[in-house]
């Protein structure tokens, strides 16, 4: 359930550290944003000497949330921090590593880069 | 998409489809977890699932071991799961009745010194009572070689009290005096 104003981790490493929700991208008034949404977000902290910088406007899928993703089989997944992977206008991650366990809906979700480099996929 | 009904059923009519249908449907997978709290058994479609920071995954049965766990509980201490029941042994009797049946030790075959292996399975297939015929026949043998030791020495002891009395006629009194009186002590 992320909305504006919402900070989230970053769970790569293409130079960020922490981002801010600042949009859903989706249908119009979207009030939250679950694992999968892709997400505009502005850099609140980053890692120095990278091609990223503070106060960039980047966009952000979600790949963990606290709030529990529901499955058809029934199971509940509940993730202990809220983190999304910086991608470009393409779809494809900014970065070069994931770290962290990647949920499995994101390949539903033509995101199979990211999962194809997550360490862990539940 | 509808499946190839074969010629048997098509001919049967409509009644037999349901049934290829319902046979041809997938059995779903029964599995079930065990919750990390508790160590109560997940059904399918049940419980919740944690994932932590560390992407370690911890099942739960229901929102009370959820909630628990994220308390900081621990389930060691709360008498009812499986941690505390393992802990204070519980219920370990059952267990241990079961265990205990064991492979009962077979006779091993192999030759020793002094006796080879024909010998063995020879001794071994022996019938009781041949066993019982030869023991009685040692008992008896060395029954007889104690009695035969035995005459031997009362015949001995008869000589030598024989020879002794011969010398001794004259100091036969005091023996004589010394018999009746020991008699008659024991008689009191």
């Amino acid at each position: 359930m992320i909305q504006p104003q919402t900070l989230l981790n970053v769970a790569d490493n293409s130079g960020a550290r922490e981002l801010m929700c600042i949009r859903i991208i989706g249908a119009g008034n979207r009030r939250y944003a679950h694992i999968g949404d892709v997400i505009v977000a502005v850099i609140k902290e980053a890692v120095p000497n990278m091609p990223l910088e503070r106060s960039e406007i980047i966009r952000a899928v979600i790949v963990r949330t606290c709030k529990e993703l529901k499955r058809d089989n029934g199971m509940i997944i509940r993730y202990d921090d809220n983190a999304a992977v910086v991608i470009d206008q393409g779809g494809n991650p900014k970065g070069t590593r994931v770290f962290g366990a990647i949920a499995r809906e994101l390949r539903q979700l033509n995101f199979t880069k990211i999962v194809s480099l997550a360490p862990e996929v539940l | 998409m509808t499946p190839r009904v074969p010629s048997a059923i098509a001919f049967r009519g409509l009644a037999s489809l349901e049934v290829f249908n319902r046979r041809k449907s997938k059995k779903m997978v029964l599995k079930t977890e065990l919750c990390r709290f508790s160590g109560a058994k997940i059904y399918p479609g049940k419980g919740i699932r944690f994932v932590r920071s560390d992407s370690q995954v911890f099942l739960f049965a229901n929102s009370k071991c959820k909630r628990y766990f994220h308390n900081r509980l621990k389930p060691a201490k709360l008498t009812w799961t499986a941690m505390y029941r393992k802990q204070h042994k519980k219920d370990i009797h059952a267990e241990a009745v079961k265990k205990r049946r064991r492979a009962t030790k077979k006779p091993y075959s192999r030759s020793i010194v002094g006796a080879t292996l024909e010998v063995i399975q020879k001794k071994r297939t022996e019938k009781p009572e041949v066993r019982d015929a030869a023991r009685e026949a040692a008992l008896r043998e060395i029954k007889e070689r104690i009695k035969k030791t035995k005459d031997e020495k009362k015949a001995k002891k008869a000589e030598v009290v024989a020879k002794t009395q011969k010398t001794q006629t004259k100091g036969g009194a005091p023996k004589a005096a010394k018999g009746p009186k020991l008699g008659g002590g024991g008689k009191r």
